[in-house]
């Protein structure tokens, strides 16, 4: 029997559909087991066409994207009540994604910035007609509705999402792995002394030894090794996109942590080493950590 | 809202702020600021009765997100306490707090929430009146910042 499948996106830049349509010829093993009812990126769906099946007709939503606007609140809330089992998929679905680390400034000041005062605009107005209005700040999707499956990664690998489509269409579990990045990874690693924290353009990177060991911030040792150490391997150090291994609640207070363990400086060293630290310890799950809900509650006080 | 529920409400507001205790929690080493604190008690030193401390073997112990979690759960300041760098009883597990603190407070500060909320000193087991002082110092500089927005919604 075909499982009923619909791919729903909310505000992202649907890498993750990209992801999924380079499977090529693997999407054969699966797709002849699905019947999928709802994809806009790939065929011209309707929202009524969702909105117009059956609660809970769905065997398996993925959605991908999180909620900037109400929109994608309200296509969120439907996929939640059409489907049987949600997935999170992607980092911004799990965690709120790159456009979480919006929520370090008021939704005034972002139009502002976007839509007045861009170096490129001449006579700036804020979109007000046509539109459906944009939420005050991110947050993770998991906070608005509750999900089933989470599978992060920016995006995820195409074999990411075979597996889990295989294990959903199997019937069995799919767990977060426990192991990190760096498990993953074929650098040598040695007792880290840094002494001194690279910016990624400079310097020569010796291709054999642990990126970090060398200076270069990579956020392996506190990221969930899904992803087969892709970025390490070519030399660019981990920028933490998949998020932090299940168990872990906070994925930059785990990085400083582990910064502060290793890192041989003195602290003005390491207050001057990170210039955009929000931006370096939480590139997807901004939206997902303690700073940005205290925040939260801090502008919904004001209001 | 009229002018006259405006006022009453900014009358609430003062007496709140008049009424603020603020609410602190501490991390002590258990091998300096603990016993610090011990002998602040003993010696009967006056300090303010704001602080709930949790005694853990060592600064280098402290994740920072204990210190987060503190804040969103309601707490209105962090103190941590620790020995003075160089007679940490594991030898540098001070030096790894501070690394942290520094980085924690430029979070914070990027983050928009007031780094002050968090602060970390350095108090023997000999320096009760060090551990006092500091403990007064951080009551005063929290009832100054006002209650943490988190606790203010509730």
């Amino acid at each position: 029997m075909t499982k009923r499948a619909a791919f729903a996106q909310l505000s992202s830049c649907w890498g993750c559909d990209q992801s999924l349509v380079d499977l090529h010829l693997k999407l054969l093993d699966v797709l002849p087991e699905l019947e999928i009812v709802y994809w806009p990126a790939v065929v011209d769906y309707k929202l009524k066409d969702l909105e117009n099946l059956p609660d809970r007709s769905i065997h398996f939503g993925f959605v991908e994207g999180s909620c900037r606007t109400r929109e994608d609140e309200h296509l969120l809330r439907t996929m939640r009540a059409k489907s049987k089992v949600l997935v999170a998929w992607g980092s911004c679905s799990c965690y709120g994604g790159v456009q979480g680390l919006a929520n370090q400034w008021t939704l005034k000041e972002l139009l502002e910035r976007k839509f007045l005062k861009a170096e490129t605009i001449t006579d700036g107005r804020i979109p007000d007609e046509n539109v459906p209005g944009f939420k005050e700040d991110i947050r993770p999707n998991p906070d608005v509705v509750p999900f089933d499956v989470l599978l992060p990664g920016c995006p995820p690998t195409s074999d990411n999402t075979a597996e889990a489509l295989s294990a959903l269409l199997a019937g069995q579990p799919f767990d977060l792995p426990e192991k990190t990045v760096c498990d993953q990874c074929p650098k040598v690693r040695e007792e880290k002394h840094i002494k001194v924290v690279h910016r990624t353009h400079e310097g020569k990177v010796d291709p054999e030894r642990c990126l970090l060991d060398q200076g270069y911030l990579c956020l392996g040792f506190a990221t969930i090794g899904m992803c087969g150490a892709q970025c390490p391997s070519v030399n660019t150090p981990c920028k933490g996109c998949f998020g932090p291994p299940p168990g872990i609640k906070d994925h930059g207070a785990k990085i400083i942590s582990a910064l502060g363990a290793i890192a041989e400086m003195s602290p003005e060293e390491l207050k001057e080493a990170f210039p955009d630290p929000l931006g370096s310890f939480y590139f997807t799950d901004y939206a997902a950590s303690y700073l940005s809900r205290l925040v939260g509650h801090t502008k919904e006080e004001e209001q | 809202m009229t002018a006259t529920t405006q006022r009453a409400a900014s009358r609430t507001k003062a007496k709140e702020r008049a009424r603020f205790e603020p609410r602190i929690v501490a991390f002590c080493c258990n091998w300096c600021s603990y016993a610090g604190a011990d002998l602040a008690g003993t010696s009967r030193m006056q300090m303010p009765p704001n602080i709930r401390i949790i005694r853990v073997n060592c600064t280098g112990r402290i994740d920072p997100s204990f210190i987060l979690d503190a804040l969103y759960e309601g707490a209105d300041g962090v103190l941590v306490s620790g020995c003075h760098p160089g007679d940490c009883h594991y030898t540098s597990g001070n030096l790894r707090m501070r690394s942290r603190y520094v980085l924690l407070k430029r979070l914070l500060e990027q983050a928009g929430i007031e780094p002050e909320r968090v602060h970390l000193q350095w108090a023997s087991a000999a320096e009760g009146d060090v551990f006092a002082q500091g403990v007064t110092d951080m009551v005063e500089r929290i009832r100054r910042l006002g209650p943490n927005p988190v606790r203010r919604r509730r």
